[in-house]
């Protein structure tokens, strides 16, 4: 490169590295040019089935430029430069994204430099999908070519390429058909829900409908802690330190106070003289009776710490002007409904849905999303996020071969001395 | 019944195993001693992550603290196998002097607050979906160790048998990568409702795989060398924003990923 003699005419064949900068370039300035005159992309001109002709387009494009693949563009199209610099555009391109705080949803952009060249929604930005698009058209010639001088032994540059290609066609092209609702259902009624919100708040009316039997929430035990009572905080404020209760729990320290437990209750309702006692209702709470020494004034203390919720009040022991011993809110560590599923075609499923546990019915995934985190234990309604994406199953496929291929890179690596590695290259 | 405050007690001999260990590899001809001493080490550590695992009942690699504890065990795993196959003193000493400092750090600044798994975080996934990163990290490390080496002597860029020995590693490392996203994806589908949000941590995952994968495209054809090799440390700079980068970036605060703050 550095020699003038060795120095090539841009433009004459074949094209290498400075040709393939130069034309993504190009494609990104189309790009932002389309950015300036339309402004974003808009993901819905690809529903269903617009994505299926474009997608058949794409692949038969493909095609048919496979048939010419002794040409020079399709050898360029399949080649080492053009991958490199549809990746340089990409990792360009998503670093402004990674630095950048990105906005989701309908709320309306603000029209500063930033959302205007849509750094504040790359993924929907006229740069980005061009890029996405030229580098599935790349990564399909690449795939083509190796298609049509196939050798079983390069399973793992087909597993890992043919996987690739597939999740990023059926994520970029199913992406407009995906939707996503929340849905509240309020426990013990008698008829299913089947009305949700969107994420424009809209009510919609689905051909899917729930019914809440019964909710759960298992909580962690809570923890002591000293908190400042002017500001509420754990202290120390810049690592708090916490005292984990549990039925085996017999005291500690936290800065200069030591605690020891003398009861601890996880489900408590307050007596009448301010002292706690084992109540199972869904307005009870935990409590803790404990003996607190402050080890700087030899002062000792007894008493009920409890950390409240909907029905009960919290109580702290104040440890002197400025401190307080308090309880904290107990986490939640699981929380489940009990619920039944209707479709139009007439099933109907039984599933306990849990955080992790979606149920999958159809082309829809249903998951647990919340509940009334007042209410807690007592929460009334369970809400779900209701997920629509056809694509899914295609997506999978793509990771399942993605991810093979992956692991033939353990044994593969590069190739011992001498030997060349061919790949993309004739 | 083995908590954090028994760590001192564990990582106090690992350190002076491994320690030995550095110095009996350059001291001793005979490098059998030098590698029973950095097993030696490593099983220790084992068992002192072992069980914390069981005291704490969840695997300990939810706080920056407990995922350190993974890094200094894998670097020295790795850098242990790496040295039985490619016999390069060198890698060996790196990791464990690496692996020290990550011990030393949880010494004096554990991070490591006794905390409750949300509901979100308990998955099958959880584990393997963290391990295969942990593991893939350390071998992108080493492997921008040898770029750096090879950057820093001129007369190194050019040998094939050290770049070789590299792409080996990023192979492996890419792999694991791949599988910790992947796996990820699919994690991310059962608990968030889709498998690739572009959340920050996502985001940055994504071009920590794409620099990556423009270094092994690289090193596919013999041009730019220099430039290829560059690659390596600015890619493992992008890994170090995915992983810790991203707690601190702007852009970032409303990420899904970050837990332990």
């Amino acid at each position: 490169m550095t020699e003038p003699t060795q120095k090539k005419i841009l433009w004459k064949p074949p094209w290498s590295f400075a040709e393939s900068a130069f034309i993504v370039t190009g494609i990104v300035l189309v790009g932002y040019a389309l950015q300036l005159f339309l402004g974003r992309f808009k993901f819905d001109i690809l529903i269903w089935p617009n994505n299926l002709f474009a997608g058949g387009i794409l692949l038969f494009a493909l095609f048919l430029l496979s048939l010419k693949s002794r040409s020079r563009f399709f050898q360029w199209l399949s080649g080492i430069p053009l991958t490199i610099s549809l990746l340089t555009a990409l990792v360009i391109l998503t670093v402004i994204m990674g630095l950048t705080p990105q906005v989701t949803g309908n709320s309306p952009s603000q029209r500063t430099v930033i959302d205007i060249l849509g750094f504040s929604r790359m993924t929907s930005s006229w740069p980005f999908v061009l890029v996405y698009f030229f580098t599935l058209v790349a990564l399909g010639a690449v795939i083509a070519k190796r298609m049509k001088a196939f050798r079983w032994k390069d399973y793992p540059f087909y597993l890992n390429h043919t996987g690739l290609w597939i999740f990023l066609f059926a994520a970029g092209f199913g992406h407009a058909d995906m939707r996503r609702y929340g849905m509240y259902v309020e426990e013990d009624t008698d008829y299913p829900e089947w009305r949700v919100y969107n994420d424009k708040n809209e009510v919609l009316e689905l051909p899917l409908a729930i019914r809440l039997n019964d909710f759960t929430l298992d909580e962690y035990d809570p923890m002591l802690a000293v908190i400042d009572r002017k500001t509420g905080n754990a202290i120390p404020e810049s690592k708090p330190e916490y005292l984990q209760l549990d039925s085996t729990q017999t005291g500690g320290k936290i800065s200069q106070w030591e605690i020891s437990i003398d009861k601890y209750l996880p489900q408590a309702v307050r007596n009448s003289d301010s002292t706690y006692k084992t109540v199972f209702m869904p307005g009870s709470c935990p409590a803790v009776k404990v003996r607190v020494k402050d080890k700087m004034s030899g002062k000792t203390q007894a008493g009920w710490v409890c950390c409240g919720n909907y029905a009960q009040l919290y109580r702290v022991i104040p440890l002197n002007a400025k401190y307080s011993l308090a309880m904290t809110r107990p986490e939640p560590k699981r929380f489940a409904s009990d619920i039944e599923v209707y479709t139009r075609s007439g099933k109907s499923v039984k599933h306990v849905l849990e955080v992790n546990k979606p149920l999958t019915i159809d082309d829809w995934t249903i998951y647990q999303y919340g509940y009334d985190n007042e209410m807690g234990k007592a929460s009334g309604y369970s809400s779900f996020e209701l997920v629509y994406d056809p694509w899914l199953k295609l997506v999978y496929v793509g990771i399942i071969l993605f991810a093979s291929g992956s692991l033939c890179l353990f044994w593969t690596g590069r190739k011992k001395k001498g030997e060349v590695k061919d790949d993309h290259l004739e | 019944m083995i908590t954090w405050n028994s760590f001192t007690g564990f990582a106090i001999p690992t350190i002076a195993l491994w320690v030995v260990a550095v110095i009996l590899q350059y001291s001793v001809r005979k490098q059998l001693w030098a590698q029973l001493s950095t097993v030696a080490g490593i099983l220790l550590f084992a068992i002192f992550i072992g069980g914390f695992w069981m005291s704490l009942e969840r695997p300990p690699m939810r706080t920056m603290g407990e995922t350190r504890l993974w890094y200094s065990f894998f670097l020295a795993s790795v850098g242990s196998i790496t040295y039985l196959k490619w016999r390069y003193k060198w890698i060996l000493s790196y990791s464990l002097v690496v692996a020290i400092v990550f011990i030393l750090v949880n010494i004096f600044k554990p991070e490591i607050h006794s905390r409750h798994l949300m509901p979100a975080l308990q998955s099958v996934w959880f584990v393997p979906h963290v391990t295969a990163y942990i593991l893939a990290y350390s071998l992108l490390g080493a492997a921008t160790i040898v770029s750096v080496v090879q950057l820093y002597k001129p007369d190194r860029i050019n040998d094939e048998e050290l770049s070789n020995f590299a792409d080996n590693l990023i192979y492996i490392g890419f792999g694991l990568l791949i599988l910790g996203m992947l796996m990820g994806a699919k994690w991310a589908k059962e608990a968030w409702g889709h498998y690739w949000s572009w959340d920050p941590k996502e985001t940055w995952a994504f071009i920590t795989a794409a620099a990556y994968l423009l270094y092994i495209h690289m090193r596919l054809q013999s041009r730019h060398r220099r430039f290829t090799l560059w690659l390596l440390p600015v890619a493992f700079i992008f890994l170090m924003i995915t992983w810790k980068g991203v707690n601190y970036l702007p852009a970032a605060k409303n990420s899904v990923h970050v837990y332990a703050q």
